[in-house]
């Protein structure tokens, strides 16, 4: 019999030319949460973080909700893992930081995914290595940060 | 408002027989898709078998993972492992990005194996969980550990200043 299961979910929206809008959940056994972030594109800043609790242990997993927004101004870049999970992960919840790590890989992903769509689209032969090059040369902070391989 | 974009992790645990863990985790994305499923005996937490699948990558970058698969037989799930599978899965011959979705799926067997610890301790020490007056109107939340029972539990150096709940305790 299953003891354990849990779901991550990330939906990426583009909210005009310039706000990047993730939604998160996580269920499991434990914890349900959900996050939202909003970021500036292109200048990858995070505009905007809404974590909420929804089911969970203790009487203070509660009090994580409020360390999240500490990300506010931050930039998505090569360091943001490490700093998600070593300043808010371990004040507010370890859970949380693995959902919002999820919401701004896929902020990312989807830009990529969207501009080489559109690049396909002129180009139906686009080489895809000459792509991605002329993407981290636009977004050189990405270049360390995106796990593409 | 119509979504662009979505990444979906689904990742399980199940009990076999003879103290063996079976973890299976599936991430996919618009740009890629991948499976791992782990075998993971205990006491001593380590693999037994491991595989791990690419069912999809627009963008053709990921390498074949067989080797890496097959050198995951015997690695722990405890202190170092992050290190000891970054080195194996990830790097320019390997893939960063599965070596991440691996040790997600690692961290999982503790989550798992965390549960009936969190729910004795429900159990033993649970009390009505006091939230504002004002908020949603169906709660998931009706009873919580209580705070005697969390300071003996931050009393395991794991757990201790580790988040929110084990903090300043």
């Amino acid at each position: 019999m299953l003891q354990y299961a849990r779901v991550k979910s990330v939906g990426v929206q583009r909210q005009g030319q310039d706000r990047r809008v993730a939604s998160g959940v996580l269920e499991d056994e434990l914890y349900a949460m959900q996050c939202e972030i909003a970021v500036d594109w292109p200048t990858l800043t995070i505009e905007s973080v809404q974590a909420r609790m929804k089911r969970f242990t203790t009487q203070r997993c509660p009090r994580a909700e409020q360390v999240f927004e500490r990300a506010e101004g931050w930039k998505i870049d090569g360091e943001l893992d490490g700093r998600i999970k070593k300043e808010l992960g371990r004040y507010g919840c370890r859970h949380m930081a693995s959902l919002m790590i999820d919401c701004c890989r896929t902020i990312v992903r989807a830009e990529l995914a969207r501009e080489m769509r559109s690049a396909r689209e002129a180009d139906p032969g686009l080489d895809t290595k000459s792509f991605l090059e002329s993407f981290f040369e636009r977004y050189p902070g990405l270049r360390s940060y995106l796990l593409l391989q | 408002m119509i979504l662009d974009y979505q990444n979906n992790t689904y990742t399980t645990v199940e009990p076999l027989d003879q103290g063996l863990w079976r973890i299976f985790l599936r991430n996919e994305d618009n740009l890629f898709c991948v499976e791992i499923a782990l075998d993971v005996k205990a006491p001593a937490l380590d693999i037994r078998h491991a595989s791990l699948t690419v069912k999809r990558d627009d963008l053709g970058l990921v390498p074949d993972l067989s080797s890496a698969s097959e050198k995951m037989v015997g690695v722990r799930v405890g202190p170092g492992m992050t290190k000891i599978v970054r080195g194996l899965v990830g790097g320019p011959e390997g893939s960063d990005r599965v070596a991440e979705l691996v040790l997600d799926a690692m961290e999982m067997l503790i989550n798992a194996i965390t549960v009936p610890e969190l729910r004795k301790a429900t159990d033993l020490a649970g009390v009505q969980v006091e939230l504002p007056t004002e908020g949603p109107k169906i709660r998931l939340n009706h009873t919580v550990i209580n705070e005697e029972m969390a300071l003996k539990m931050a009393e395991n150096p794991r757990l201790k200043d580790s988040c929110a709940a084990f903090r300043d305790l």
